[in-house]
C-alpha cells in the first residue's frame, strides 16, 4: 500500500493542467501555418497554401492509411509488488456504505485497481446480493468530478492549512450534521468531538426520512428505532405504499427474503401472498400478486379500515367499493395467516404508522415477522431535528457546522432557507467528496475518501457488523472524515489505529481483527428473534386523526425515489442514469408518471386506441405538463404508466442537480424536492392539492422499451412470456408444458422437436454445455444484474441522445410486460440477454463468420473479425445484439472522431481516470462492430483453468457469471448443463412444468431457459 | 436486299426514310458536336449530388454508422432499401440485351445500348450501399475468399450476404462485357469519323482494332450470343439471391418463399420504368424520336403492366399467407405493420400498393401506352413505388418483430442517409451524362441490322409488293437506277 511508485500515474493527475497538456502533446506537433478558426481561403496565399495542404493531406492520408493504431505500451513492474500477480484478481472484503445503506461486499481488485463489486456471501443479511447502486459505486471512485483537494472558500488548500484554521475557528456549539451513520467507531469519534465542545450535538438527517415509522415505534414500543422485518417468514405480506423491493429501508435484504417465499417448489406448490396498495406504480407493486390502487391520502384510511376489519369491526371510511372489498379480503388473508403475516407501510405519517403497528400487533407479526431483537440502523433521522437545527442556525446558535453525507441545500423542502441559514454559521465544514449543493456553501470542504479507499465499520443491524478496508491508495488529496474529527477533538491517533484498537479490544487482539477484516462481516453467533411490549395507547388518537384528515383533492402527487438514483446519490453516475427504470423503462430523466385514465383526459392520449398508442410509443417526444404544488411548479414530460392511480401523479426526486457533480447531471431532469413539505415532525413526499396542466411543449424521453404488451391484435405471443396463477397451476400443473407441446406439435412435439424441427443433422454436444435458467418468480426486475453486466463487460455508456435513438449498448436488459387490465395490469419482468442458441440465426448470416459457435454451446462474437453488416442483429429474434454506432470508447482507429452524437458523458467515460474501471479481461469494443452477452466468457475461461490446474472436473462453485453473482434473489442459475449434478441441470429437472424457452418454436434452440411466472391468485388468469 | 420479310402490320422500328449513312449521322453526331447547355446544367447538378454523397459517406466512415438513424431494432434502413432498389433497376439492361436477343425481339435494338449502360451504372450505385453500410468498411475485403495470412479464417458460405458478393460482382462483370462488346463496332465507326488525332487514337484503342471484316462480325455475333446465354440466368439469379438476404432469415415478413420470383418481377418492373424515364428524355434531347419510337415505348409499357401485375399478385399472396398461415408474428407484420393504413408505416405500404399495383393498370389502354407524358410520369411513379416496396419489406418487418419489448421508435432518415442516396443519383447521372457525351447512345450497328427490314422507308418500299406483281416489284427494286 505504501509503495507510492505503484500509483505514480495517478499522482500525475494531480499535477497542473500545463503538465498534463505537455504529457498529452509530447509527440504531437501542430500543422505549420494552420491557424485555428481560419478558413482555407482566408489565408494570405491561398493557392500556394492550398497546394501545400493538398500535398500534406494526401501524404498524411497515405501515411495514416498505412499505419497501425498507435500502440500504448504497458511497462512491466521493475520490482513486482508483493502479493500482486499481474493479471490475477484479488478480492477484498469491504462494505458499501452510502448514507444509511450498508451492503457487505467484495471488491475485485485487478492490478491494484478495484474494478468490480460483488456481494459478500458471508453476510447473512445481503449474501451475494447487491443492488444496481452497489454495483455502480465502483464507478464513483473514478469520477472525474470528485474533489481532488481540500478547499477553503473554494480555493485549493492543504490539510495543514485547514487543520490550523479549523483549530482556531472551531467554536461551540458544534453541530455535526450527518445522514444516518451505522459505524460504531465513527459514532465514538463524533462523541469525542462533541464532548470537547459543550452544548454540541449530532443531528441525523435523511433525505428521504422514516420519521413517521421511527416516532410511531417510539410510541408503541418505546424505542425510536426500526425493527428487522422478515419477509421470508411471512406467508401473507401486505404493503401500503412501501416499495420494499426497490427503495424502502433495506431492499437488497428484503428482496432476498421475499424471493424465498416466492420461489416455487413444483412438487409442493406453495408461495407467499403479497397484497399491495399503492398510488404510483413501483417495483414492489409490479411484483405483487394483488395490487390495489389507492390515492396517497387514502393510505391512512386503508390502514384504519384494515385494522377495523382485523378486529372484526365494520369497515368504514372507504368510499370506493373495490378498495373496501380489497381491504376486507386482505384482512381475512392476514388473519388466516396469523403469526406469519406482515404489514409494512411506506407512509411518513406517524399516525398511519401507529395504525400499522397496531395491525401488526393484532396479526401477531411482532416477534415473528417483525423482530425487535435486532433493530435496523440504516435510518435514524427525524425531520423535526433538522428543522430545529435550521432554526438554531438562523438564530446564530450554531458556532460550527460539520456536514457529512447530508445535503439539505438540495433535499430539504425549503432548501434555500437552509442555505441562507448556513451563511449565519461562522465555521461550516463539509466532508462531501464532490462540490454538491451544500458543500459549495461551506467555508471548508475536506473531501472524504470513497468507501473503496477507506477504513471503517458499519452496523447495518444491531449485532451485524461489516468492515471496510481500502482497496486502493487514495487517488486524490482526500482524507477520511473520521481522521478530521479525531484530529480536531485533540486525539493523537488516526482513525485506522482508533478502529483497530476498538475492534482488537472487542475481538481479542489483532488476530481477531484480521479475521474480521478478511471475512468482512461479524455476525451474532445465533440469530436473535424477539418481540417487544406493545403500547397501543396512541392508536386511538391516531385513528381519529386519520379519520378527521382532509380527504384527497382532485390530483395528488407522490414524490418517489428511483432505484438507480435514490434520493439523488446516483444522479452523477452514468451507469445508473443509463439504467432503465424497471417500471417506466426510462433513462436519463425524471418525468411525471400519469395513469392511462389521466392521460385520456389530460394528455388526450388513449392507449386503448391503436393509432394513439402507436403515436405515443414510436415518438420519443412526450407532452410536457406543468405541475404546481406548494407554490412551486415544475414542467416535466408525462409518461403514461399503467398501474398508477387515476388521480395520482408521481415525480422522482434526485434529479436536477448541480452541474458540479459531473457530466451526467447536465440536462437530466428537474428537482422535485421543493414540492415536498414539512408536516409537523416529518417531511411529506406526498402532496394533495396539485395543479396539473398540459403545456404546448414536448420533451424527448429516452425510453429503452416502448411497447409493453405481448398480446397483439394478431394473437397473444405466449411463446415470448408465460405466466399463470397459482390456482391454475395447482389445478393443472402441466399447463405450461402442454402449451409448449402444442406449440411444437407440428414439429414432433417436445420430445422430437430438436430433430424434427430442422432438415439438418443434429449434433452431439459432449463436454461442457453452458446453460442458464432465469426464475421469473424470483426475479423482481431490480436491475442489479444490468449494472453488474456493465461493470464486468465494459459495456459503453452512450448518453441520452443515443438512448433516444435506440443505441443503448446494454448486453442484458430487463423486459417488462403488462397484461390484463390496462389500468391496473399484471406486470412481469423478463431478463433478456443473448440466448446462446445452439442453432443461432445470427451465426449463419454473417458473411465473415465473425460470430460462431463454440464447442461448449457459446455463441461467440469475434470483434476483430466483424465488419459490421448488422445482419446478425436483424436476424436475432431476441434483439440482444448491440452495434457500436459511434466511437463510444475512444478505441477507434480514426482519431478525433468523437464529435457530434458522442456527448460529454461518453467522453467523460473515456477519461483516463474513468477508464481505470475497465475490466482488463474484456476487450473494449471499437466503433463499427457488434457486441452482445458472452456469458462472461472471461469468467468461464478462468474457472476452467482453475479446475484444470487442480486436475478435476469443473464444479458449480468455480464460477458465477456477473448477473448471477449480483442477483439478490438468485433468480439466475448458470452452469454446465451436461453435468447431471450441476445446479442448472437440477433446476431444469426439478421444474419441468414451468420451464420454457422464449420463442422456442423458431428452433433456434436457446441455452437460456426461463421458469414461468406464477402469481399467487385464486381466480383464473384474466384474459386480455 | 435482306431476305427477311416483315409484315406490314408490324410497326416500323426506325422512322423516316433513312439510309445507313443517315443513321450514323443521327446517332454519332451528338458525340462529335459540342454538348448543349442543358447537358452542362444536368452534368453539373449530377456532379454536385455526387460530391454531396461523397461527403455523406465520408461522415459515415469517419464518425460511424450512428450518422444514420438506424437502431438496435432496425439494423438496415435506407441503406439496404436503396441497394435493392438500384439492383432492381439494374435488371432491365441485361433483360433487354440478353433475353430479348435470344427471343429475337428486333425492337430491343433501339433501347439496348442505353439500357445496358443504365444497368451498369445502376449496379455501380447499388454496390455502394452494401460496402459503405458496413461498420468497418476498411475491413470489407474480409468478404473476399482469397488465400490470406489471417490464419484459418475464411468467409462464411452460409451467408446470403456472401452470395450477394458473388452474384453482384458476376452480374456486373458480365453486363460490362456484354455492353462493351456491343460497343466495339460503334466505337470503330466513331474512330473512322474522327476529326482530331486524339479522338482517333482514343477511340482506336477503345475499339480494339475493329475493321469490320466478315471474320470480325462473325466472331462478334458469336460472342454476343455466348454472353447473352451467360447473362440470361444472371437476370434471374441476381435478384433471387438478393431476395435470399431476406428470405433465408428468421424475421417475420422476410422469411418468405415467394421472394425470388417476386423480387425478379419487381426488378424487371422497376428496371423498365427506369429505362422509360431515360429513353423519354434521350429521344427528346438528342432528337432520336426516329429510333426510339412510340412503338418501343409501347412495348416496354406492356412489360411494365405485366410485371406490375405479377408484383401485385405477389403482394396479395403474401397478405393471404399472412392470414392463412395463422402465424401471429407474420400476421402482425402483414396485417398490422403493413396493411393497416393507420399503423406507423401503413402509409408506405399503401403508397407502394398505389404506385406499383394500381397505377400501372392504366397501361391496359393503348392510348396511354403510347402517350409520352403519361409514360414518363408513370415511370417515375413506378420507381417511387418500388422504392416503397423495399422500404416496406425492410423497415416494416424489422421495426416490430418477435419481442414486443424491442419494438422500435419511429425511424426516419438523417440528412446523411438521404445524402448517400442522393449521392448515388449523382454517380448514376454523372456516368450517364458522360456516356451520352462520349458513346453512341443507340447501337448504330444493330439499328443498321434491322433498318432494311423494319425501317419505315424500307417498309414503305415493301408496300408495293402487296400491289405489284412480283416480277415488276423485283424489276423495280433489284436495280438501283
Amino acid at each position: 500500500m505504501e509503495q507510492k511508485k505503484h500509483w505514480q500515474s495517478f499522482g500525475e493527475l494531480n499535477q497542473s493542467a500545463a503538465y498534463n497538456k505537455d504529457v498529452k502533446d509530447e509527440f504531437r506537433e501542430d500543422l505549420p501555418a494552420v491557424e485555428e478558426n481560419m478558413g482555407l481561403l482566408d489565408a494570405k496565399a491561398p493557392r500556394r497554401d492550398f497546394l501545400k495542404y493538398l500535398g500534406f493531406s494526401t501524404a498524411a492520408a497515405a501515411v495514416a492509411a498505412s499505419c497501425e493504431i498507435p500502440v500504448k505500451k504497458a511497462i512491466p513492474f521493475a520490482n513486482k509488488p508483493e502479493d500482486v500477480v499481474p493479471g490475477i484478481s484479488k478480492y477484498y472484503a469491504t462494505t458499501y456504505v452510502q448514507d444509511g445503506d450498508v451492503v457487505s461486499v467484495l471488491a475485485k481488485v485487478r492490478d491494484g485497481r478495484p474494478i468490480k463489486i460483488e456481494g459478500n456471501d458471508l453476510s447473512p443479511l445481503t449474501g451475494n446480493g447487491t443492488s444496481a447502486r452497489v454495483q455502480a459505486s465502483v464507478l464513483d471512485l473514478y469520477d472525474t468530478a470528485r474533489l481532488r483537494f481540500p478547499l477553503i472558500n473554494g480555493q485549493e488548500a492543504t490539510f495543514e492549512a485547514i487543520d490550523k484554521e479549523v483549530a482556531a475557528a472551531i467554536a461551540g456549539p458544534v453541530v455535526i450534521l450527518t445522514s444516518t451513520l451505522t459505524s460504531p467507531t465513527t459514532q465514538d469519534a463524533i462523541n469525542q468531538l462533541l464532548a470537547k465542545y459543550p452544548g454540541s450535538r449530532h443531528v441525523t438527517y435523511d433525505a428521504v426520512s422514516y420519521t413517521g415509522l421511527l416516532l410511531a415505534n417510539e410510541a408503541c414500543f418505546g424505542k425510536k428505532a426500526i425493527p428487522s422485518y422478515h419477509f421470508d417468514k411471512a406467508n401473507v405480506i401486505v404493503s401500503l405504499q412501501a416499495d420494499f423491493l426497490g427503495t424502502w429501508l433495506s431492499p437488497v435484504e428484503f428482496a432476498r427474503q421475499y424471493a424465498a417465499g416466492k420461489k416455487l417448489n413444483e412438487q409442493k406448490p406453495e408461495m407467499s401472498k403479497h397484497i399491495h396498495f399503492e398510488s404510483v406504480a413501483s417495483l414492489t407493486g409490479s411484483n405483487a400478486d394483488e395490487k390495489h390502487l389507492i390515492r396517497p391520502s387514502e393510505t391512512g384510511a386503508v390502514a384504519v379500515a384494515l385494522l377495523s376489519a382485523i378486529n372484526g369491526q365494520e369497515v368504514t371510511g372507504i368510499a370506493d367499493k373495490l378498495t373496501k372489498e380489497a381491504v376486507e379480503h386482505t384482512a381475512k388473508a392476514l388473519l388466516a395467516a396469523k403469526g406469519s403475516a406482515l404489514v409494512v407501510c411506506g407512509s411518513n405519517d406517524v399516525n398511519v404508522q401507529l395504525v400499522v403497528n397496531a395491525i401488526n400487533q393484532a396479526i401477531g407479526a411482532v416477534g415473528t415477522t417483525i423482530n425487535w431483537g435486532v433493530t435496523f440502523n440504516g435510518r435514524k433521522g427525524v425531520d423535526s431535528d433538522m428543522a430545529r437545527l435550521i432554526d438554531d442556525m438562523k438564530a446564530g446558535a450554531v458556532g460550527t457546522l460539520l456536514i457529512h453525507g447530508a445535503n439539505p441545500s438540495y433535499t430539504w423542502p425549503q432548501a434555500a432557507a437552509f442555505t441562507e441559514a448556513l451563511k449565519k454559521v461562522k465555521t461550516s465544514i463539509s466532508f462531501a467528496s464532490k462540490l454538491d449543493e451544500t458543500a459549495v456553501a461551506c467555508k471548508y470542504v475536506i473531501p472524504d475518501h470513497h468507501y473503496l479507499e477507506s477504513w471503517g465499520d458499519a452496523e447495518a443491524k444491531t449485532g451485524y457488523f461489516s468492515f471496510m478496508q481500502p482497496t486502493i491508495y487514495p487517488l486524490f488529496k482526500t482524507r477520511q472524515w473520521q481522521d478530521s474529527l479525531l484530529k480536531w477533538s485533540g486525539a493523537t491517533t488516526d482513525y485506522l489505529s482508533f478502529l483497530k484498537g476498538y475492534w482488537s479490544a472487542k475481538l481479542g487482539g489483532e488476530t481477531g481483527w484480521d479475521k474480521a477484516l478478511q471475512d468482512g462481516v461479524l455476525n451474532p453467533a445465533t440469530p436473535i428473534v424477539a418481540g417487544a411490549a406493545f403500547n397501543g395507547s396512541a392508536v386511538a388518537a391516531a385513528v381519529s386523526a386519520i379519520s378527521a384528515a382532509k380527504k384527497g383533492d382532485k390530483i395528488e402527487l407522490v414524490l418517489y425515489e428511483k432505484i438507480g438514483i435514490g434520493a439523488g446519490q446516483g444522479a452523477a453516475n452514468p451507469w445508473l442514469q443509463e439504467l432503465p427504470d424497471p417500471v417506466t423503462r426510462a433513462t436519463w430523466d425524471n418525468y411525471v408518471v400519469v395513469s392511462p385514465a389521466l392521460a385520456r383526459t389530460l394528455l388526450k392520449i388513449d392507449l386503448n386506441d391503436n393509432g394513439q398508442a402507436d403515436a405515443y410509443e414510436v415518438n420519443p417526444p412526450k407532452k410536457v405538463v406543468k405541475v404546481t404544488c406548494n407554490g412551486q411548479s415544475v414542467e416535466l414530460p408525462a409518461l403514461i404508466i399503467p398501474g398508477t392511480h387515476p388521480d395520482t401523479i408521481g415525480i422522482a426526486v434526485g434529479y436536477g442537480r448541480t452541474e458540479r457533480l459531473g457530466k451526467s447531471v447536465v440536462g437530466t431532469g428537474k428537482n422535485a424536492y421543493p414540492m415536498s413539505s414539512l408536516n409537523g415532525n416529518a417531511v411529506s413526499l406526498v402532496q394533495g392539492n396539485v395543479e396539473i396542466a398540459l403545456t404546448s411543449e414536448t420533451y424527448p424521453v429516452a425510453l429503452t422499451q416502448t411497447h409493453s404488451r405481448y398480446d397483439t391484435a394478431q394473437g397473444n405471443r405466449t411463446e415470448v412470456m408465460k405466466e399463470l396463477t397459482l390456482a391454475e397451476y395447482k389445478k393443472h400443473p402441466t399447463e405450461i408444458r402442454d402449451e409448449r407441446a402444442e406449440e411444437l406439435a407440428p414439429w414432433g412435439g417436445l420430445e422430437n422437436f430438436e430433430k424434427q424441427g430442422t432438415i439438418y443433422p443434429v449434433y452431439d454436444r459432449p463436454g461442457i454445455r453452458w446453460g442458464m435458467n432465469v426464475d421469473l418468480n424470483a426475479c423482481n426486475g431490480c436491475g442489479a444484474c444490468v449494472v453488474a453486466c456493465n461493470a464486468e463487460n465494459n459495456v459503453s455508456v452512450v448518453g441520452k441522445p443515443e438512448v433516444l435513438r435506440g443505441h443503448e449498448m446494454h448486453w442484458l436488459r430487463i423486459d417488462r410486460y403488462f397484461s390484463g387490465d390496462m389500468d391496473n395490469p399484471n406486470v412481469v419482468f423478463q431478463p433478456m440477454m443473448c440466448q446462446h442458441c445452439d442453432n443461432a440465426p445470427c451465426e449463419n448470416v454473417c458473411p465473415v463468420a465473425a460470430t460462431n459457435h463454440s464447442s461448449e454451446g457459446l455463441n461467440q462474437m469475434t470483434y476483430n473479425r466483424c465488419i459490421g453488416t448488422r445482419y446478425c442483429a436483424n436476424n436475432c429474434p431476441y434483439k440482444v445484439r448491440r452495434f457500436n454506432w459511434a466511437d463510444y470508447t475512444g478505441a477507434d482507429s480514426f482519431a478525433n472522431n468523437q464529435v457530434g452524437i458522442v456527448n460529454d458523458v461518453v467522453l467523460d467515460m473515456n477519461d483516463d481516470l474513468t477508464r481505470m474501471v475497465l475490466n482488463p479481461d474484456v476487450t473494449v469494443r471499437s466503433r463499427g462492430v457488434i457486441e452482445k452477452c458472452s456469458f462472461c466468457v472471461q469468467r468461464l475461461q478462468e474457472s476452467k483453468l482453475k479446475a484444470k490446474k487442480e486436475s478435476r472436473p469443473l464444479e458449480d462453485t468455480d464460477l458465477k457469471v456477473a448477473c448471477q453473482q449480483a442477483c439478490p434473489t438468485n433468480a439466475i442459475v448458470f452452469g454446465n448443463a451436461n453435468n447431471q449434478h450441476s445446479a442448472i441441470s437440477i433446476t431444469r429437472k426439478e421444474n419441468p412444468n414451468r420451464q420454457f424457452y422464449v420463442l422456442e418454436q423458431l428452433h433456434v434452440l436457446p441455452n437460456v431457459s426461463y421458469l414461468a411466472k406464477v402469481r399467487n391468485l385464486e381466480e383464473e388468469k384474466k384474459e386480455a | 436486299m435482306h431476305l427477311k420479310y416483315e409484315s406490314q402490320l408490324r410497326e416500323p422500328l426506325v422512322m423516316g426514310n433513312k439510309d445507313y449513312h443517315q443513321v450514323t449521322e443521327d446517332i454519332v453526331h451528338p458525340i462529335e458536336a459540342k454538348p448543349s447547355k442543358l447537358w452542362y446544367i444536368g452534368f453539373y447538378i449530377a456532379v454536385a449530388l455526387l460530391l454531396f454523397g461523397i461527403y455523406a459517406i465520408y461522415r459515415d466512415v469517419t464518425y460511424g454508422i450512428g450518422q444514420w438513424n438506424l437502431n438496435k431494432t432496425i439494423g438496415w434502413g435506407w441503406d439496404i432499401t436503396n441497394f435493392v432498389w438500384w439492383v432492381g433497376i439494374g435488371h432491365a439492361g441485361t433483360l433487354i440485351s440478353a433475353i430479348l436477343l435470344l427471343f429475337r425481339q428486333g425492337w430491343r435494338t433501339g433501347v439496348n445500348r442505353a439500357a445496358e449502360a443504365m444497368t451498369i451504372f445502376a449496379v455501380m450505385c447499388a454496390g455502394q450501399f452494401p460496402i459503405w453500410h458496413m461498420g468497418r468498411v476498411w475491413m470489407a475485403f474480409f468478404v473476399l475468399p482469397y488465400p490470406n495470412t489471417r490464419g484459418p479464417l475464411w468467409v462464411n458460405f452460409n451467408s446470403p450476404l456472401l452470395w450477394d458478393v458473388f452474384a453482384i460482382s458476376t452480374y456486373f462483370t458480365v453486363s460490362l462485357l456484354f455492353w462493351y462488346s456491343g460497343l466495339i463496332p460503334d466505337l470503330a465507326t466513331v474512330r473512322d469519323r474522327a476529326f482530331t488525332k486524339l479522338r482517333k487514337k482514343l477511340y482506336g484503342i477503345a475499339s480494339f482494332g475493329w475493321t469490320g471484316s466478315t471474320k470480325h462480325w462473325q466472331r462478334h455475333e458469336s460472342l454476343s450470343l455466348v454472353l447473352a446465354g451467360l447473362s440470361t440466368p444472371l437476370v434471374l439469379s441476381v435478384h433471387t439471391i438478393v431476395s435470399f438476404d431476406f428470405a433465408t432469415s428468421v424475421v417475420p415478413g422476410w422469411h418468405t418463399t415467394i421472394f425470388p420470383p417476386y423480387f425478379v418481377a419487381g426488378a424487371i418492373f422497376s428496371g423498365f420504368a427506369m429505362v422509360q424515364s431515360l429513353m423519354v428524355i434521350i429521344r427528346k434531347v438528342f432528337n432520336m424520336e426516329d429510333y426510339i419510337t412510340l412503338g418501343h415505348i409501347e412495348a416496354m409499357n406492356k412489360i411494365i403492366v405485366l410485371t406490375g401485375s405479377i408484383v401485385g399478385i405477389a403482394y396479395l399472396t403474401e397478405l393471404f399467407m399472412g392470414w392463412y398461415s395463422q402465424n401471429k408474428y407474420e400476421g402482425y407484420t402483414f396485417w398490422y405493420s403493413r396493411a393497416y393504413l393507420f399503423s406507423p408505416y401503413g402509409w408506405s405500404y399503401w403508397g407502394m400498393m398505389a404506385c406499383n399495383v394500381l397505377s400501372p393498370q392504366i397501361f391496359w389502354f393503348r392510348k396511354m401506352r403510347r402517350n409520352v407524358f403519361v409514360t414518363f410520369f408513370m415511370s417515375v411513379i413506378v420507381n417511387i413505388g418500388m422504392w416503397f416496396e423495399r422500404f416496406v419489406i425492410i423497415v416494416t418487418s424489422l421495426y416490430r418483430d418477435y419481442l414486443p419489448s424491442s419494438w422500435s421508435v419511429y425511424y426516419s432518415p438523417t440528412i446523411w442517409e438521404i445524402g448517400f442516396y442522393l449521392g448515388t443519383f449523382g454517380l448514376f447521372f454523372t456516368c450517364f451524362f458522360l456516356f451520352a457525351k462520349y458513346f453512341p447512345v443507340i447501337a448504330v450497328a444493330e439499328i443498321k441490322y434491322v433498318l432494311k427490314t423494319s425501317g419505315e422507308g424500307f417498309k414503305n418500299k415493301m408496300d408495293k409488293i402487296e400491289e405489284q406483281p412480283l416480277d415488276t416489284f423485283i424489276h423495280d427494286n433489284a436495280h438501283a437506277h
